[in-house]
């Protein structure tokens, strides 16, 4: 028995470690998500490196915007003036109509959706294992990010932050297969649930084949798990089948925001309402 | 070498190249870190040499805590063993080695990924993961040689 075990100690060791990778992958235990020192540490050794590749792309941007593309900007500015004539016509038309809108609402007793308070993040690096897709922003646990808040751009959601650390926080992107929430179809209000599906694409589960769903149907998150935001747009549908077996149709909905061209996106920085369990971070 | 090897490959896929190459394109470098220092570091100088790298690992990608470390440290052992029981010096030997290990831990992570419910894998998905192994396994080769004459030099 000892010889053997002396003779074969580095597969043992091996196969320890793997089975101890294993029980982790499948039951994360908190108190070790909890005490992230090496993680915490491991994340400061490339600030360097990010921040001062964050500075150089920000250098060049302005330096484009500030000289290069200045050239032909009298013609343009011209043309722009008339333009802010004609939209100010416009904007007061439509203040009339957003005062009369106020006042309908208030008529029909409907509450004006709270602001929430969000902060501005830089995308600053992207995850290169192929099994799982995230990113990385430049607003950590200092900034008051929390894992669970919803990271979202003005074309649609991107995710929901993962980890956070000092500066730093992982973002799981609304294409990884451990992405999930509850969302609803803006033209007929079927609710199913959006999980991740890699590429660019997200699947919707648990909707019958008698609920209304079409290729082009625009989904929104319904805000009902407390994990995104009502109302942001997640995708379109590109695809609705109707299997003959099953009881489900398979429909998959391409993301409204480009996640992998996405440079600056928003923390909505209130907690999310159903407690966020970090479960397998 | 190993680990400035292993941080400027980390430090450049990561944080700068992922935005403009697909992912599939983007070699593991950690990874041949350890599977050199398991290869051809023996003793506790190899085990140290593979402690960096698998941080780095650990930190850069967002699965469960901790897994990614302990599974890199039982990647340096296996390779340690291969290392000591089949071990030939040749450039066809690293390449089948890498591409070996590499296939082992992609196809573990799928299997377990799929028994947890999550299933974001295509034909698509499995051609450019063929991509991303065949091109780091073709990059340990030129790497294996570069390290070799290094070595040799130093012995001389």
């Amino acid at each position: 028995m000892g010889s053997f075990i002396r003779k074969w100690w580095r597969l043992l060791a091996a196969i320890v470690l793997i089975s101890g990778a294993v029980h982790f992958f499948v039951r994360p235990p908190a108190a070790l998500s909890r005490a992230d020192a090496v993680h915490a540490s491991g994340s400061l050794l490339f600030r360097p490196v990010y921040a001062t590749l964050d500075r150089i792309h920000e250098g060049v941007s302005s330096f484009w915007y500030r000289y290069i593309a200045l050239v032909g900007v009298s013609r343009e500015n011209d043309r722009l003036r008339r333009e802010v004539a004609a939209l100010r016509e416009k904007l007061q038309e439509n203040r009339e109509a957003l005062l009369e809108n106020r006042r309908l609402k208030g008529l029909l007793r409907f509450s004006e959706t709270a602001e929430k308070k969000t902060i501005g993040a830089r995308v600053v690096g992207r995850e290169i294992s192929p099994w799982f897709q995230t990113v990385f922003i430049d607003a950590g646990a200092d900034s008051g990010v929390e894992a669970g808040m919803a990271v979202v751009t003005p074309a649609g959601g991107i995710g929901r932050v993962h980890k956070t650390y000092r500066g730093l926080a992982e973002v799981l992107l609304v294409t990884d297969g451990r992405f999930a929430a509850d969302v609803i179809v803006e033209r007929s209000r079927v609710r199913a649930i959006a999980e991740g599906m890699g590429g660019t694409l997200c699947r919707l589960k648990y909707v019958s084949p008698t609920q209304d769903v079409v290729a082009g149907d625009r989904i929104l998150f319904s805000g009902f798990d407390g994990s995104m935001p009502k109302g942001v747009l997640l995708g379109t549908v590109v695809s609705a089948e109707r299997p003959r077996e099953g009881l489900f149709q398979k429909i998959q909905v391409q993301c409204a925001a480009n996640l992998l061209a996405a440079e600056e996106v928003l923390v909505v920085l209130s907690r999310p309402s159903i407690p966020f369990r970090p479960g397998k971070s | 070498m190993l680990l400035a090897a292993s941080y400027a490959g980390v430090a450049a896929s990561v944080w700068w190249l992922s935005g403009y190459v697909p992912w599939f394109l983007l070699p593991d470098v950690p990874f041949l870190a350890i599977v050199y220092a398991g290869l051809f570091l023996g003793g506790p100088a190899g085990f140290l040499a593979a402690i960096p790298p698998a941080v780095f690992r650990e930190v850069t990608v967002s699965a469960p805590s901790w897994t990614f470390f302990l599974s890199s440290m039982a990647l340096f052992f296996v390779s340690r063993e291969i290392a000591l029981r089949l071990f030939v010096r040749a450039e066809y030997y690293i390449l089948t080695v890498v591409v070996g290990l590499l296939l082992t831990e992609s196809l573990s992570i799928v299997i377990l990924m799929l028994l947890s419910g999550s299933r974001p894998f295509s034909l698509l998905w499995g051609a450019e993961e063929a991509v991303r192994i065949a091109w780091t396994g073709l990059l340990a080769v030129p790497l294996y040689m570069d390290l070799s004459s290094r070595w040799l030099r130093v012995k001389e």
